[in-house]
């Protein structure tokens, strides 16, 4: 951590000291050539005359050599900068819950937390570069006008006040349009991922060519937006440049009417065109800033995005061993829409297993997600190992629940990434141990994954993998075993056996095969529990849905 | 790197990739940039044309700011007297001349928005078209995420079109310079000659560097590509990380690809930088050139003022010249990497040709929608051989490929395909789709050979329900028609056993299922992904492991349903799809291990056996 500072500290003082190099060599070149031409006009000799002109070469050859320092220093320090900006922007998203991540698509987020701050980037480089050295450029000229001449030193910074207000306004105008560029913009790109992503169904659907109308579509919506812009940003341009001219003009007009020297002239006019340069850079970066504004406030928007989960005021770890479940007469909706769970109540001991049985859109799933706390019930708490999930610490949760889900993402990376999730938690003998638990003995933990040549059955082994290193006290298994076919899922029984032994488990499960080894069966309808109990005893129980379920599976085989 | 070197090593029956990945020489590389750069300016050549010559006058009023700054310090120094009425007039008529370019700048600027907004959408639209609908299969083309697909997209096209754009700067930076060497020769001819060998240097300078430049570009786009790729990754992979608690961790591994991308892309600019420098630079030189040589001729009196203030002037613009040319020189290799990289989304088949190929502007009318295709010569039989797939390099341990298999499909007839994980199950439908590319092997529908097919195997004759279906950020309606009419749609929803669940949607077929569908659950997905391929009425339907997700008694409506609503392969392994088939086909380890009735494999092979009486057991409890 000290180290880092102290280089940024170092990074910060051979800033400074480049881009005081960048200010002052070019606002020593006119003097030369102001001279020059007094001396030439005066009839000075070749000598002399050669001198200057030399000076001149060195000193604006060295700033060169600065402006190129200043370029590299700048854009190290920016892309460190925006580089934390993206970790931190990318840490709160994930931080939020999935009713966000619900709501926006993975192409979304690549415009938020790369795209914008690639746009605040570029900025941060040329604020660095261009803004500071500009102001500073611009703040040396006015004082060195005002001492040759203190009239046309005050029309100068009469003329730089005036065009700073006009482009502060302009400016104002201009960053409505900008965000509808990077909106139409991130539009355009996320519809392309999505519909990129899933390319194999939009192909075997034959759908291509409708695909691409649509994106059409979201092509033009930029298009209009950057039209609109694309006025306001060049008029910007025009409107600097013409006030320039109208600048160096009166300039030239007043040393005409003082009746200064030709060299005190020319000096005037390339001092005045130095102010053009670092004007028309501001400009530049206007435009930038425009962006970047638009990103900052997109950023922003982001970062205020809270979690609808409140953090708990006393965060209580769950306790050790295996954890027991109480559902506390639970209601829930999503998004407050309709109930999709209600006044469901469940309890089951440390240790013991339970499996959730019930229609397609029952409210299995929700329950699952309750007890991960990806949401907060309605009505109603669900307790883990005795503590509401909304006191227990969120660290503390995610390290003691365990999840497998029903679909499974893999990573762009090698197997070790996928089993680790990028942890460096366990040593390479373990993972083998893992893998080879549930049957990917075999594989190479170096091997990278490429998910198109790669079974869902082969993800979800996988995703046992990775719960099987996890050390939970409750685990959630949401139709673990619904992509393997009865051969795997043997060899996967046991490893889920092992997972099971002395934890608690919640099996989400539509196959009544995967209830085999659970103590207690509920059976979820409508979001309600409408039958609860010991396995053995549901079954025996002829009159059960239970044991229903099972006469019509038996008659289906 | 790695993206790079995956998308060559599973494209080897394409020659083009190898000389591609070879390197071939520099010309042979820039040639299919040439062809775009031509097509770009072609596709609506009056408005590239007005939009360049928009452009000129901006690039050539400066040469009348000279002109009249040189004769505005003759007046001041007294070499050429005049009254300050006069000296006023001249200051006039320089704020002219910058009003008039600044109002053409805005309109050339705006005008040229359009024809850089169509290039660019021209360019993608070729691509996700031919990633859509061309011949051979989508999957060997696409890099492994398709957030890095999108990278392609979106900044190797901007790359491509500023190359094209840099023309019309380079046109107005040569008509100026022309012009501007002209001025100042007639004044004085051995300066001019000076002033333009470092122009010279700057041009030869910078074709030097683009090679490096090049180099350091495309790393600096892979590792950039790396972190958008590695972005969408985590927010597509978000509730694994989030319920695995390894948010840190995640952040971590963004951090060491942020440091590459920031060292590589630091790098990158400090060569644009050094070029850009050495111009400036330049333009110093030159203006202390010009006094170092004017010292004597001032002395005499044959150079003036105004001639000093007139060269220092033209040198700065002058200096556009070998900066375009330089900028041009320094895009070139980019825009080669960059049309490298866009054609390696097009199908082998396809080349620099069909990216860049006028497919119409649509940014003020809508495109017509695609004809939807007549019904298909009906399937009296679908007969595939030797089918093979070769996936990946070998000795992985994960078997995916498939090896000589055969089907014969009659008309009506209910196929299922089973075996264990990694089998090739999905293999042999993606192969039989023309989705995975074919190593080998034919396929005849009605005894005719299929040429290609990912383009023949498509509604009306064939739909697809995958195991892993991807819906989209629309409504239900747009995600089951996907630009189809909507005539079957009732009968496909109600086949696929999603007529209760539509019923119980507040807002029906207007309902919003959010981004990749995550507004349903994962067996409404299925069925809906089932739906979206009955409403094509295919004449066979492909379903990979529909009732996976299933419960029972939904399972059972749904096979009853199914069961005689046409020609079906299924891919499953569950008891109550192999019962109902009429011939199944189990597969070990890519190869065919079995095929016939369920009874009759049963009896005589031992993978079925093994598969089915897994199964049977656990259930009997």
């Amino acid at each position: 951590m000290r180290a880092r500072f102290d280089i940024g500290l170092r990074a910060a003082a051979a800033l400074a000291v480049a881009v005081v190099m960048v200010t002052v060599l070019p606002l020593l070149a006119p003097q030369f050539t102001g001279r020059f031409v007094d001396d030439a006009i005066a009839g000075a000799g070749a000598g002399r005359l050669t001198m200057i002109a030399l000076g001149y070469l060195v000193v604006a050859v060295a700033g060169q050599a600065a402006r190129m320092l200043t370029a590299w220093l700048a854009r190290r320090a920016a892309w460190d900068a925006t580089n934390r900006l993206r970790e931190t922007l990318a840490g709160h998203a994930l931080g939020l819950d999935m009713a966000y991540h619900g709501r926006h698509t993975p192409g979304e987020m690549i415009e938020r937390v790369d795209g914008d701050v690639a746009a605040i980037a570029d900025f941060a480089v040329a604020f660095l570069l261009d803004v500071v050295a500009s102001v500073l450029l611009l703040g040396g000229v006015l004082v060195v006008v005002c001492v040759i001449d203190p009239r046309i030193g005050a029309v100068l910074l009469a003329y730089c006040l005036l065009i700073g207000y006009a482009m502060t306004r302009v400016q104002r105008r201009a960053v409505p349009s900008a965000t509808l560029v990077r909106a139409t913009d991130a539009e355009m790109i996320g519809t392309l991922e999505e519909r990129l992503a899933g390319a194999e169904d939009i192909r075997a659907n034959g759908a291509g060519e409708h695909t691409v109308n649509g994106f059409y579509g979201a092509a033009a919506a930029w298009f209009h937006a950057e039209y609109r812009a694309g006025w306001i940003g060049s008029g910007l341009v025009a409107g600097t440049s013409i006030t320039f001219a109208l600048g160096t003009a009166t300039v030239l007009g007043m040393a005409a009417w003082a009746q200064l020297s030709a060299g005190t002239a020319v000096l005037l006019f390339q001092y005045t065109m130095m102010v053009r340069t670092p004007f028309e850079r501001l400009i530049d970066q206007l435009r930038q800033y425009q962006a970047a504004l638009a990103g900052f406030a997109r950023v922003r928007a982001l970062l205020s995005e809270q979690r609808t989960l409140p953090a708990p005021a006393d965060p209580r770890p769950l306790p050790g061993g295996a954890l027991g479940l109480e559902i506390d007469h639970v209601g829930f909706a999503y998004d407050g829409a309709f109930e999709v769970l209600t006044d469901v109540a469940l309890t089951l001991a440390p240790g013991q297993t339970l499996g959730l049985v019930g229609r397609t859109g029952s409210g299995k799933t929700t329950i699952g997600r309750l007890i991960l706390r990806l949401y907060d019930p309605g009505r109603g708490a669900v307790r883990v190992g005795g503590i509401d999930l909304r006191e227990a610490d969120p660290a503390s949760l995610r390290r003691r629940v365990c999840a497998v889900t029903q679909d499974v993402q893999l990573f762009a990376g090698t197997v070790r990434d996928n089993l680790t999730l990028f942890r460096p938690l366990a040593d390479d003998d373990r993972l083998r141990a893992a893998l080879a638990e549930v049957g990917l003995d075999g594989w190479d933990l170096d091997m990278r994954l490429d998910g198109q040549a790669f079974s869902a059955g082969e993800a979800q082994l996988l995703a046992f993998a990775r719960a099987l290193l996890a050390d939970p006290g409750l685990v959630v298994l949401d139709e673990p075993s619904s992509r393997l076919d009865p051969a795997t899922e043997r060899s996967v029984e046991r490893s889920v056996e092992r997972l099971l032994a002395g934890r608690t488990g919640v099996l989400i499960a539509h196959r009544l095969s995967s209830l085999s080894r659970v103590d207690a069966v509920a059976v979820v309808e409508g979001g309600r529990i409408v039958e609860c109990g010991p396995r053995e005893a549901l079954l025996g129980d002829p009159a059960s849905r239970f044991s229903r379920m099972h006469g019509l599976a038996e008659a289906a085989r | 790197m790695t993206g790079e070197t995956r998308n060559d090593a599973s494209r080897h029956n394409a020659p083009r990739d190898h000389s591609a990945a070879a390197g071939l020489s520099r010309a042979g590389r820039a040639r299919p940039v040439w062809l775009v750069a031509v097509r770009l300016a072609r596709f609506d050549l009056p408005r590239f044309l007005i939009g360049a010559f928009l452009w000129l006058p901006v690039m050539v009023i400066p040469l009348a700011g000279g002109l009249l700054l040189q004769r505005l310090f003759d007046q001041l120094s007294g070499a050429r007297p005049a009254g300050l009425g006069q000296i006023l007039w001249i200051c006039a008529a320089f704020v002219g001349a910058e009003a008039v370019r600044g109002v053409i700048l805005v309109i050339a600027h705006t005008y040229g928005t359009y024809w850089w907004d169509a290039a660019a959408t021209l360019l993608r639209a070729n691509a996700l078209r031919s990633i859509l609908t061309a011949r051979g299969a989508a999957a060997a083309r696409l890099p492994h995420s398709s957030a890095e697909a999108v990278a392609r997209l979106r900044d190797d096209v901007a790359g491509v079109v500023s190359f094209v754009d840099e023309v019309v700067p380079l046109t107005g930076a040569v008509l100026f310079s022309g012009a501007a060497v002209a001025v100042m020769a007639s004044i004085d001819p051995v300066i001019t000659l000076v002033l333009v060998l470092p122009m010279v240097v700057i041009g030869v300078l910078s074709r030097l560097m683009s090679e490096l430049v090049r180099r350091l570009h495309l790393r600096a786009r892979v590792l950039g590509a790396q972190v958008t790729a590695y972005v969408g990754d985590i927010f597509t992979g978000v509730l694994a990380i989030k319920t695995a608690g390894a948010e840190a961790a995640a952040l971590r591994r963004l951090r060491a690809h942020n440091r590459a991308r920031r060292d590589a892309a630091v790098k990158d600019s400090l060569a644009t930088d050094l070029l850009d420098t050495a111009t400036d630079a330049t333009v110093e030189i030159s203006v202390g050139l010009v006094l170092l040589l004017a010292a004597a001729a001032m002395r005499r009196g044959e150079f003036t003022v105004g001639d000093l203030a007139l060269f220092t002037s033209y040198v700065g613009w002058l200096a556009q010249l070998p900066r375009t040319v330089g900028g041009i020189l320094f895009r070139l290799p980019q825009a080669a990497v960059s049309t490298d990289r866009l054609t390696r989304l097009m199908a082998p088949h396809e080349s620099a040709d069909e990216l860049s190929r006028d497919t119409g502007v649509w940014f003020y009318r809508d495109r017509p929608p695609a004809p939807t295709p007549g019904r298909a010569e009906p399937l009296e039989l679908l007969q595939a051989d030797g089918l093979t797939v070769r996936l990946g390099p070998a000795g992985h341990g994960v078997h995916r490929g498939i090896h000589d298999i055969g089907l014969r499909l009659p008309r009506g007839s209910f196929t299922v395909v089973t075996g264990a994980v990694g089998s090739g199950k999905t293999t042999l439908a993606r192969a039989l789709l023309g989705l995975a590319p074919l190593d080998a092997g034919t396929i005849r529908w009605n005894g005719e050979t299929v040429a290609d097919p990912g383009t023949f195997m498509v509604p009306g004759r064939v739909a697809y329900a995958s195991q892993i279906p991807r819906l989209f950020s629309a409504t239900l309606r747009e995600n089951l028609l996907l630009g189809r009419t909507g005539d079957d749609l009732a009968r496909a929803l109600r086949l696929a056993a999603f007529d209760d669940d539509l019923a119980r949607l507040p807002r029906g077929l207007d309902s919003l299922v959010g981004p990749r569908g995550m507004r349903l659950s994962g067996e409404q997905i299925q069925r809906v992904t089932a739906a979206r391929a009955l409403a094509r009425t295919p004449e066979l339907l492909v379903v990979d492991d529909l009732s996976s997700a299933l419960d029972v008694e939904t399972e059972r409506t749904l096979w009853d349903r199914l069961d005689g609503a046409g020609t079906l392969l299924v891919i499953s392994h569950r008891p109550a799809v192999l019962e109902r088939a009429d011939q199944v086909i189990v597969l070990d380890r890519g190869r065919l291990a079995g095929r016939g009735t369920l009874r009759e494999l049963l009896g005589d092979c031992p993978e079925m056996r093994r598969l089915y009486h897994g199964d049977v057991l656990t259930d009997l409890l």
